[in-house]
């Protein structure tokens, strides 16, 4: 399954997630996305910065003191979550989601950490 | 009054009190309004000696079944609408190694601003063998619940102050100011009163044992902590180091300046140990989370957010 129809996958099996997209974190580029059409070119970029940032210091210093590295990230806001994996055999890789608070947090990361590992061991 | 004749104070009050009974012929123990629907649930269990079988429904739509029996929860014998419950279902006695996930099936039936009931129903059988199971003093402590909390008179209302169109949430925190005086000061980690206090307090307070330690610096609730001294203290020396730069790290994440945040990171989220920091206002909470961060984070966010 390619990249596009991985997304669209994850996309149709949780409609709450408004957004999935796939980013290279060391280039800050979002390289493919799936989801609502309100989401705009800048939103994309502006996600890809905050994931970034979600797994900079000093939380990531601190993350790495208390367990290790981390691999995962959610952003709680007031009308939205926002969700970001990065891949542990690929870093720079990461999957960037913006989702509604109704969500199945617990089976929408398990199954984006899965969908995360395909791509990556796709090339 | 002296520290003896509390509980016994406590379980008059408890017996006075006339029941409400539900469409179905279940008894209301906890309505909307209650802060702790868990403290009802748990005294609930106190009050029980002989062995019965207690559902408890959820208005939300879940329920849990156990069987008690002095003061003890036997069993799981019952759940509907609620995950995780695969190791406490069915196993013969609960014991020690069940309590965190009792814990976390009893805060799921008896979450804040939903109606609880209890149906109760006699033990079907009786087991043979010695069934020791959960003493509901050792989770009321780990939840730092009192079980013998004495309900304070209530002062009468000035006719200005309750409107009935409002939510239940306002009339709460509108009786949050009461003309007598105050109780005692509560614990900071104080699960009787989940529904009140300030957003980042609501929200540790929301996500439960999970969250193993925790503090907050400035806003309403500055100072507030929970959990091992020195995992405390090793937070509170980060924030006093890296105050600044996280604050500069949560302003390039939020999407709107001002705006209520929370950010979580984990190895993988779903176990292992992950790292809670949230924002409100001019308060900073930080945390450490252990275990599966996903099930409560979201529901206690909500919650907080009221």
């Amino acid at each position: 399954m390619g990249v596009i129809e991985s997304l669209g996958a994850m996309v149709k099996a949780y409609p709450q997630a408004r957004v999935v997209a796939f980013a290279d974190l060391s280039s800050r580029m979002i390289l493919a996305s799936q989801g609502r059409d309100d989401v705009t070119q800048e939103l994309l970029d502006v996600l890809c910065q905050q994931a970034r940032t979600s797994f900079d210091d000093p939380l990531f210093s601190l993350s790495v003191e208390a367990f290790g590295e981390p691999h995962g990230a959610v952003v709680m806001g007031s009308d939205s979550l926002r969700v970001f994996l990065r891949s542990e055999s690929e870093p720079a890789d990461a999957l960037c989601c913006i989702c509604d608070h109704s969500i199945d947090l617990a089976g929408f990361v398990a199954k984006l950490r899965t969908t995360l590992e395909g791509i990556t061991a796709g090339g | 009054m002296n520290r003896g004749t509390i509980p016994i104070i406590a379980r008059l009050q408890s017996l006075q009190t006339t029941a409400r009974v539900a469409p179905g012929g279940a008894r209301v123990i906890a309505e909307m309004s209650d802060p702790s629907p868990l403290t009802a649930l748990l005294c609930e269990v106190n009050e029980t000696m002989l062995g019965r079988s207690l559902t408890f429904e959820s208005s939300a739509g879940s329920s849990l079944t156990l069987e008690v029996s002095g003061r003890r929860v036997l069993r799981l014998t019952g759940v509907n609408g609620i995950d995780g419950a695969e190791s406490c279902l069915g196993a013969p006695a609960l014991e020690d190694e069940h309590k965190d996930q009792v814990i976390k099936l009893l805060q799921a039936v008896a979450m804040p601003r939903n109606e609880l009931r209890v149906i109760a129903s006699g033990i079907s059988r009786e087991r043979e063998g010695v069934s020791v199971g959960l003493p509901v003093a050792l989770l009321a402590d780990l939840l730092l619940i009192d079980l013998n909390r004495l309900e304070q008179p209530q002062a009468p209302e000035p006719e200005s102050e309750y409107q009935p169109d409002q939510e239940p949430e306002t009339v709460l925190l509108q009786k949050a100011e009461p003309d007598a005086p105050l109780p005692p000061e509560p614990e900071p980690f104080a699960e009787t009163m989940p529904a009140t206090g300030a957003l980042l307090g609501r929200l540790a307070r929301g996500v439960g044992p999970t969250l193993m330690a925790w503090l907050i610096v400035g806003g309403e609730e500055d100072g507030s902590t929970d959990g091992p001294e020195e995992m405390v203290s090793h937070l509170q020396g980060f924030l006093a180091d890296e105050g600044e730069a996280l604050t500069h790290q949560l302003d390039q994440i939020t999407t709107a300046p001002g705006e209520p945040i929370c950010i979580v990171l984990g190895a993988t989220l779903a176990e292992g140990h992950s790292i809670l920091c949230a924002r409100s206002g001019e308060g900073l909470l930080l945390g450490v989370i252990e275990g599966d961060a996903t099930q409560t984070l979201l529901r206690a966010w909500a919650a907080a957010l009221g």
